[in-house]
């Protein structure tokens, strides 16, 4: 057997581990240590490797930024900011039909710019506005469909981890990559408010509406979320404006955000604790996949697979933009199965080198940024496809009354929103890249 | 011996934590004091006062060596808390007794990798010893993050050869016997 063969022999291997429930960092490790042993005829390199690789993977500089957006992400939802969100958007949208839940939605966005995780943002939001939701009348499947959908914000608004992780792998600027995610992370807020506005007009009655505010409340109420104005600026606008680095930035908002935590009492022993637990198993559970796929992706590049495979796809002539269009309905279908990073740990090694082949009448670096813009978006979704999307069980276990399936027939508008923005953004590249063209 | 374990556990967990909490007042002071000075060089009246501010000197290199030391510290609790990343739908189509003996083959494979992986950063820990290398700013020797993190490993492989044994037990048991704690994103 060649080695390419072995190499592209042991992507089967490694899918069928993965299926039979093996945990998939160490599904990778496995198989990549095991594939690197036979090409290079015994276990010497492999160990010897060992010897130094684990410390300098868990030691690297710009990987710190993931424990600390995830620690800085528990220690929003100890801020009570969750709560001052939910009653800023509220003034402002609560009167409208739908109001609430697009309420929620907008509480979200907010507390996805000081919050890198989508789960946390879930499950934080889902204290706050589903006991609202409910006493607005919005049925159970509705509420939960929406903070699940809401939850992805957290992610797809910056900070956040995936691209964090997306630029490492790819060796992409996170300044631009974060830029790159604003418009459609507002595009994304908006699609879902849209879709709870039209799902109240096919179920009329559904809900009930608030009073309307006066506008000095509403801006009391927008005025009292300034700490969220205040770290997003410093975290993201720092970044930008290279006050400091990326791993700087995630250190300065987490000690924002515990501030934050500090001043308004959620600081609180247990609180404390929790958080750090959380932010624990969160870690290690993203480290194992980084280490694991470090060694998977060094052994398929050293079987070669991973340019064969691209120079094979590049001279078989196919349109850029059906290539494109697969591979995003590849991670559409694989993101009903599997968690984002591992998706993206598992498939940038291989499907990036083919984009950044392919001529989509962009510049290199608009490409990679655009492209990454569109795998968040599309890893995202599969956040709240049934049946394994993670959002829909964390805010369904939250809500005893509301039986999954119900959540699963709610999500669909939304997820149908999602597949129709991302045809919107394939289709005009500029809507993403707009910002970093005027900025740089 | 269960407490033992739990305990043991989150003392590494809130140990990490610590040090990540560590981590973040070196980093914010050090960009603060980097701003201290870049204003007082910007502005004369104030070059006498602020410019005794400054960075933390060699702050990347104690953010290097401690954040490795954090994570490994977290494995433990990610160990007993069963928080890893796995594909559940196919599995699920199994009776549950099948997955439990699946989940225990995996975890034995997982406590084996966290022994190999606690060996090898205990062997490099004894290479950087010998070579005595050091950090480029502080001169602080390699081997004390390389031992940090490998007594982090070997707790690790401890907690995950004890976490094998529970899986050995739920098996022939039939039945759950840890609590698992999914909120938040746990």
């Amino acid at each position: 057997m060649s080695e390419l063969q072995f190499g592209m022999l042991s992507m089967p291997v490694l899918l069928v581990l993965i299926f039979l429930r093996m945990p998939i960092g160490l599904a990778m490790l496995i198989v990549g240590l095991g594939g690197t042993a036979w090409v290079t005829g015994g276990s010497l390199v492999v160990l010897a490797k060992l010897k130094t690789e684990t410390f300098t993977t868990f030691s690297s500089y710009s990987l710190s930024i993931v424990p600390l957006f995830l620690l800085m992400g528990q220690l929003a939802t100890l801020g009570g900011m969750s709560a001052a969100l939910f009653k800023a958007a509220e003034t402002w949208l609560g009167h409208k039909k739908g109001g609430v839940a697009m309420a929620a939605i907008g509480a979200c966005a907010g507390f996805g710019s000081i919050c890198g995780s989508s789960l946390a943002t879930a499950a934080t939001m889902g204290q706050v506005a589903l006991p609202e939701l409910k006493r607005y009348g919005y049925s159970g499947g509705l509420s939960t469909a929406t903070l699940a959908a809401g939850g992805t914000l957290g992610i797809l608004i910056p900070p956040s981890v995936v691209l964090v992780i997306y630029a490492i792998l790819t060796e992409q600027n996170i300044a631009k990559l974060f830029l790159a995610a604003f418009i459609p992370g507002f595009l994304a807020a908006l699609g879902y408010m849209i879709t709870i506005r039209l799902y109240m007009y096919f179920n009329p009655g559904s809900a009930q509406v608030r009073q309307r505010v006066a506008y000095i409340d509403r801006f009391k109420a927008l005025f009292d979320v300034w700490p969220v104005l205040i770290i997003f600026f410093l975290v993201v606008g720092g970044i930008y404006l290279g006050w400091f680095t990326p791993t700087e930035a995630a250190a300065i908002g987490a000690a924002g955000t515990g501030i934050i935590a500090w001043v308004n009492g959620g600081l609180t022993k247990n609180g404390l604790v929790e958080s750090i637990m959380a932010t624990a198993s969160n870690t290690a559970m993203i480290f194992i996949i980084i280490l694991g796929a470090g060694f998977y992706n060094a052994f398929l590049a050293l079987t070669q697979v991973p340019q064969e495979i691209s120079t094979y796809i590049i001279s078989q002539g196919f349109s850029p933009w059906i290539v494109l269009l697969i591979i995003l309905g590849l991670y559409l279908i694989f993101g009903c199965v599997m968690d984002s990073l591992s998706m993206i740990f598992l498939t940038i090694p291989i499907f990036f080198p083919i984009i950044s082949e392919l001529d989509f009448g962009l510049t290199s670096e608009e490409t990679a940024i655009w492209f990454g813009i569109l795998v968040l978006i599309v890893v995202e979704v599969g956040l709240i496809t049934p049946p394994v999307g993670m959002n829909l069980f964390v805010i369904n276990a939250m809500d005893k009354k509301t039986r999954i399936v119900d959540t699963y027939k709610a999500v669909l508008p939304f997820v149908a929103s999602d597949i129709i923005r991302t045809g919107i953004l394939v289709a005009f590249p500029s809507i993403t890249l707009v910002l970093m063209r005027w900025f740089y | 011996m269960h407490n033992t374990m739990m305990k043991m556990a989150k003392l590494m967990g809130m140990l990490g934590g610590l040090v990540l909490f560590a981590l973040i007042a070196v980093t914010t002071l050090s960009v603060i004091g980097r701003m201290l000075n870049t204003i007082g060089h910007s502005f004369a009246f104030l070059e006498s006062t602020l410019t005794i501010f400054g960075p933390i000197k060699g702050d990347y290199e104690i953010v290097e060596a401690g954040v490795a030391f954090a994570i490994m510290a977290f494995f433990p609790w990610c160990q007993l808390n069963r928080s890893h990343a796995s594909v559940e739908l196919f599995t699920s189509m199994l009776p549950t007794s099948a997955n439990r003996f699946l989940a225990l083959i995996w975890e034995l494979v997982f406590a084996l990798v966290l022994m190999l992986l606690a060996w090898r950063l205990y062997v490099g820990m004894l290479a950087k010893m010998r070579y005595g290398e050091t950090t480029f700013l502080l001169q602080f020797p390699i081997w004390w993050g390389y031992a940090a993190c490998a007594f982090a490993a070997f707790i690790a492989a401890i907690v995950a050869a004890y976490s094998v044994y529970l899986h050995g037990k739920e098996l022939i048991a039939g039945e759950d016997l840890v609590d698992i704690d999914r909120s938040l994103g746990h």
